[in-house]
């Protein structure tokens, strides 16, 4: 009996190893190929920054061409430079040819029935997807919350913040269902979960704008089934919208 | 830079056209030593006025100018039945149908510059005179007075950019005298209290220079992007005139939305700013001070600033985190400072006033957050600003003596803009 568990237990780290030592080669090859590529980009990219600052590119690039197709680039360049956007760009698609090239490795080391590759490399991209998502979720939550906000505050909305809380939650739990859903973590109990939060969230607000502009909401209603001018009411509340102030009778222009 | 027919976009109906009013057939292309009126699109009644106050400002010689000089007027009102019905003394209409339409009714626009460029160049004229929305409201003797600045008695043009200076009430025009004249003035060394005129005189030379740069906005699609005249004249080394218009009524947006206006002008300023930016850096001039108008209470009284007060507040309670990407400590003090004040004896200083403009200039610059949020914040600031002046005015001190101390002040906190513009990353408390 110990012979077999002996041999099981042999064969079975035979078996590890064996993948293991099959899985470091392409792992090995993925990061020469990474690493290799990272420095012929560098050096594409510090050639390329030599060449556009001897022909004075940025320059050329402000006299030739129209202003607002300059404002773009410019908009689009690190500190505003053309010539650092183009070193760039050929540094980082040198680096995403390195990783193209070290995955083909990476997977081409791997027969087609293999477990490991077969189970790792979708979860390898879908996790590289999330991570993406996330990010970008990220970025457009605070986008939106920032916008909204201001957008409030210069309506003179008393619950700005509020409004503002309350969208980058909703695009952050969004971005978490997605996320989750990528990974294909947790299956339906997440689309469940994301509905409920998603439809409290959204209730919630709609509570919280429509009983806190009710007025508006009744005088806009007013106002499209009446061809007369609206009449402006005291307002009930110190949430309620505003009279037509001095601030609009100001001539700012 | 020469504009060539082939690229610039306005269209001039030829006289063979069918739609082309008989009058403008009668018009010679060798009409050199002319001056050319380019009016913007006006409702009949306001063209009508507009045309009766130009024949009046033309009709009679004056010291040193011939009333029979030849003007030519462009209005791109091309079927409007006055041009053909009235008659407006020695004035000779050119309509023509911009094939770049002006959207923009507040300012003079991209496409109007490109138009009048374009007849001008065709017609061969000295200088051109543009007159923005509502020019009904100016009068003959303001136009007189543009005209002379820009054309001497020999045809020659003495100046390439006469800008005219009205005579505003103390609560009009508050975004230029917060924003566009003191850093205008301070940037570009140019003397005019009205950088965003809506009427211009321009030399030949000027015009072109404005219509090449136009076109570029124009070729991308923005027909209605704010051009800045005073800059551009003042980069070029142009020779810029003042000439006292009296008073004029200027366009009002349909919908007030302050936010989105605020945004579109002070934008369109601080992309300008960052285009000429190693042309201002170099500029060193100190305006001398002017002569202020004495205090003239509006006649429905001064504004109550409660209400801009209240915004003000309320951003700052909740716009603290986005001012803190933008300001610096001793800003963002001041601030504190400022919303703890009580209503009678708010008064936003000079100096703090001056760097959250230089600051939010290097921010817009820097792109330290989103544009559109950037220029946002700004609005309950300059609000802040308003409702501080306002009080000022209240308290006795003239509105134009405030603007024009703010002005020098401007001037002599320049460095600060030039060094953080040079070294942004520079420690700033």
């Amino acid at each position: 009996m110990w012979q077999q568990v002996n041999s099981a237990l042999s064969e079975s780290a035979h078996r590890v190893l064996f993948n293991l030592a099959s899985f470091l080669p392409g792992l090995v090859a993925l990061l020469v190929a990474v690493l290799l590529l990272t420095l012929i980009g560098s050096g594409l990219a510090a050639l390329l920054r030599r060449v556009l600052v001897a022909v004075k590119f940025d320059e050329r690039l402000s006299r030739n061409q129209a202003a607002a197709a300059i404002s773009n680039i410019q908009e689009w360049s690190p500190a505003h430079s053309p010539t650092v956007l183009v070193t760039r760009v050929v540094f980082w698609g040198c680096v995403l040819l390195g990783v193209i090239v070290g995955i083909s490795a990476f997977n081409a080391s791997y027969s087609d029935n293999s477990n490991i590759s077969v189970f790792i490399l979708p979860y390898l991209t879908h996790s590289v997807g999330a991570v993406i998502l996330l990010l970008i979720g990220n970025l457009i939550a605070r986008f939106l919350s920032r916008s909204v906000l201001i957008g409030a505050v210069n309506a003179r909305l008393q619950y700005a913040r509020f409004l503002s809380l309350g969208v980058k939650w909703l695009v952050l739990v969004l971005t978490a269902a997605m996320v989750l859903d990528h990974l294909q973590i947790g299956g339906t109990v997440v689309d469940l979960a994301f509905g409920i939060l998603f439809g409290g969230i959204v209730l919630t607000l709609s509570l919280a704008i429509g009983l806190g502009s009710r007025d508006l909401v009744s005088r806009s209603i007013e106002k499209s089934t009446t061809d007369g001018p609206v009449t402006y009411d005291p307002p009930p509340s110190p949430e309620a919208p505003r009279p037509p102030t001095p601030i609009d009778t100001l001539r700012h222009f | 830079m020469a504009l060539t027919p082939s690229n610039v976009d306005a269209t001039t109906d030829s006289p063979a056209n069918a739609a082309e009013p008989a009058k403008a057939a009668s018009i010679a292309p060798d009409t050199a030593g002319t001056l050319l009126i380019g009016l913007t699109s006006l409702p009949p009644e306001a063209l009508e006025a507009t045309l009766t106050n130009l024949a009046l400002a033309f009709s009679a010689p004056t010291s040193g100018q011939s009333g029979n000089r030849n003007i030519l007027v462009t209005t791109p009102d091309a079927g409007n039945p006055i041009l053909t019905g009235g008659s407006f003394g020695n004035l000779r209409l050119i309509p023509y149908t911009a094939a770049t339409p002006a959207v923009g009714a507040l300012y003079l626009t991209a496409a109007d510059y490109l138009n009048t460029f374009k007849v001008a160049q065709e017609h061969k004229v000295t200088a051109c005179i543009l007159l923005g929305p509502e020019s009904q409201s100016l009068t003959p003797v303001s136009i007189r007075a543009l005209a002379s600045a820009l054309m001497d008695p020999t045809g020659k043009a003495p100046t390439d950019l006469a800008v005219p200076r009205y005579n505003l009430g103390p609560h009009e025009g508050l975004v230029n005298s917060a924003i566009l004249y003191p850093v205008t003035r301070t940037l570009y060394g140019a003397q005019p209290r009205y950088p965003l005129a809506i009427d211009l005189g321009l030399s030949l030379r000027m015009a072109e220079r404005l219509a090449a740069i136009a076109q570029t906005f124009t070729a991308a699609g923005q027909n209605d992007a704010i051009l800045w005249p005073v800059a551009e004249a003042a980069a070029a080394n142009f020779v810029i005139t003042e000439v006292d218009s009296g008073p004029r009524s200027l366009p009002q947006p349909a919908s007030i939305d302050l936010n989105a206006l605020l945004a579109q002008v002070a934008g369109s300023f601080f992309n300008d700013i960052n285009l000429k930016a190693s042309f201002w850096q170099r500029v060193r001039t100190i305006q001398p001070l002017r002569e202020v108008s004495m205090l003239r209470a509006p006649a429905e009284g001064w504004p109550d600033v409660t209400p801009m007060l209240a915004a003000f507040q309320l951003a700052y309670t909740n716009l603290h985190e986005i001012w803190a990407l933008v300001l610096p400590p001793n800003s963002l003090l001041g601030l504190k400072r400022l919303s703890q004040m009580p209503v009678t004896s708010f008064r936003m200083s000079d100096a703090l006033w001056i760097r959250i403009v230089y600051d939010f200039v290097l921010a817009h610059r820097l792109r330290t957050i989103n544009r559109g949020h950037l220029l946002g914040a700004l609005t309950p600031l300059y609000l802040a600003w308003v409702a501080s002046h306002i009080i000022l005015a209240e308290s006795g001190t003239a509105p134009e003596q405030h603007i024009e101390e703010l002005a020098t002040n401007f001037e002599n906190d320049k460095a600060y803009l030039v060094s953080r513009w040079r070294w942004p990353d520079r420690f700033n408390p």
